[in-house]
């Protein structure tokens, strides 16, 4: 028997399964949906958490602050200690003059407040762009303890460390998104477990039927598979429409909002939305193979 | 054909099925089984294709003992027996042709081979024209020779028929075993239990009596003129409880 034409049988067998069980099929279609639209949104909001943090991360720099005034060898040092380091990229001095003009202009509410000062109030700093293979050297955190420690050196800032914090959040609400997901998942592939194994229990007379006249357990069993693939993959295209809706119903607000634009930058790309497909169709695979085992009884 | 060697079977109640059966049914040859309700009729079809298994001896089709078969193989099995039951077992669902036809397409055959062997199946039963019929709306008779035919159209080597006629009036069970009759003549051995004496005696051949699951007589039979089966069904318990009973 060629495999398109079992193929083809176990698929409008399945059909008619679904048809003649629709209620409850569209229950287990509901389930599976929820679980990937969850386990969806918390992969888009994470993805584009990520993308967002990949993209500071290739901006972060090192700001060293230079305690006031350097002497002009303790300066010299300094900077022939940074062009030294193989990490570092380039290194733009900001004068104080120029520090305090950024400052007005990025608070021009309180430009005023700068110029009733007699002293510059803000230090002369470098800012050290770093090599974006840089970041897992390990000789980096020591070079830059080193670098707090130089007498020119008031104070050193460096973007990654809250960077780092943010990496770890970012990895706790992934973590949270696929625990729950699979959980949901989980419960989804019993779901259809259950509607499958109530198909087969209603078709339990044709089953018999099938056995005795020498089908075998394949072919049997065939069509409940095609059922729960469907049912999963059913699910899964549900999910992705549900959250191509809800990207799109947040993203005209989001250009407005600060937490819009970080949390649904983009859309997710082609193979996650292909992983979430199969990823449903799966567990609809799964639930259906949990239900017809010759160990749960049904068959 | 089918050998039964020393086949017992006890059920989970410790009901005694099969106690000790031994016989053996040569290739075209048509048997009956009978005897009384709970005798072990349907247990012993049932140990040939391979429903039930032997708690001891052996069931060999062949030469090959079903028993051992893995179970992966009984599809293989039980497309060289056809069944007919009393219940027939139609799906209701599917049309006639569906149901005659659903083996062949577990075979993988095509459409119109499959029309084509279910037409050949129906019409030696005479249903050829009620292809596109279902069930529900078939006589009992009817739907009992589409049975025979859904278990005809693999040309079985053996078929076996469990009580086909239970439901049926006399005119239309003398129709199922006319047609028996006519599949036996091409060469099928055909096993049937039943509880009629009189279509026994008008049909003729092996006659196999159980009694509480033993083997108590086995005869042959030459249609309405060979021994009397009455005498036979009804002598064989008493003679059996004289000789002290299974």
């Amino acid at each position: 028997m060629s495999l398109l034409r079992i193929l083809l049988f176990f698929v409008r067998e399945a059909y008619v399964n679904l048809r003649r069980s629709w209620r409850v099929s569209l229950l287990a279609v509901f389930t599976i949906t929820t679980s990937l639209f969850v386990g969806g949104l918390f992969l888009l909001l994470s993805e584009n958490l990520a993308r967002l943090l990949e993209e500071w991360r290739s901006q972060a720099k090192v700001i060293v602050y230079l305690s006031a005034p350097p002497s002009a060898d303790q300066r010299n040092d300094l900077l022939q200690k940074l062009e030294r380091a193989s990490w570092v990229e380039g290194v733009r001095e900001v004068s104080a003059e120029r520090a305090q003009q950024r400052f007005a202009e990025i608070f021009p509410s309180l430009a005023d407040l700068t110029l009733e000062w007699s002293e510059a109030p803000l230090p002369e700093s470098l800012e050290v762009s770093l090599a974006p293979a840089s970041s897992g050297d390990d000789g980096l955190p020591a070079w830059l303890a080193e670098l707090r420690r130089h007498p020119a050196v008031e104070l050193v800032d460096d973007d990654r460390d809250w960077l780092r914090q943010l990496e770890l959040l970012v990895g706790v609400f992934r973590g949270v998104g696929l625990t729950l997901g699979a959980l949901l998942l989980a419960a989804a592939t019993l779901t259809i477990a259950s509607v499958i194994r109530l198909t087969a229990y209603l078709y339990r007379d044709e089953i018999a039927v099938l056995r005795l006249i020498g089908a075998t357990e394949f072919y049997i069993r065939g069509p409940f598979y095609a059922e729960g693939l469907v049912q999963g993959a059913t699910g899964g295209l549900a999910a992705l429409a549900g959250l191509y809706a809800a990207y799109r119903l947040i993203r005209p607000q989001s250009d407005a909002a600060l937490l819009g634009t970080v949390l649904v930058g983009d859309f997710l790309p082609m193979a996650q939305l292909l992983f979430l497909l199969v990823l449903g169709a799966a567990a609809g695979l799964l639930g259906a193979i949990l239900s017809v085992r010759r160990e749960a009884g049904v068959l | 054909m089918i050998q039964f060697l020393n086949v017992s079977k006890t059920y989970e109640e410790c009901r005694v099925a099969l106690d000790r059966v031994t016989f053996e049914l040569g290739r075209g040859e048509f048997g009956f089984l009978t005897g009384p309700s709970g005798a072990g009729k349907t247990t012993l079809l049932r140990l040939i294709y391979r429903e039930a298994l032997p708690d001891s001896g052996q069931v060999l089709i062949r030469g090959r003992n079903v028993g051992a078969l893995p179970l992966s193989k009984v599809p293989f099995l039980r497309r060289r027996i056809g069944v007919v039951f009393q219940d027939c077992r139609l799906i209701d669902r599917k049309t006639v042709f569906e149901n005659v036809g659903y083996l062949p397409r577990v075979l993988g055959i095509g459409l119109r081979d499959r029309r084509r062997l279910a037409y050949q199946a129906l019409r030696q039963v005479g249903l050829a024209h009620r292809m596109r019929s279902f069930p529900p709306e078939l006589s009992r008779g009817e739907q009992q020779r589409v049975a025979i035919a859904r278990a005809l159209i693999n040309e079985p080597e053996i078929l076996l028929a469990d009580e086909p006629t239970g439901n049926l009036d006399p005119e239309l069970s003398r129709e199922v075993f006319r047609v028996f009759r006519q599949i036996n003549a091409t060469g099928t051995t055909v096993l049937a239990a039943t509880h009629s004496p009189a279509l026994i005696t008008e049909f003729g051949g092996r006659v196999l009596v159980l009694d509480r699951g033993r083997l108590v007589g086995d005869q042959r039979l030459v249609g309405r003129h060979g021994p009397d089966y009455l005498q036979l069904v009804q002598e064989e318990p008493r003679r059996v409880a004289r000789r002290g009973g299974p």
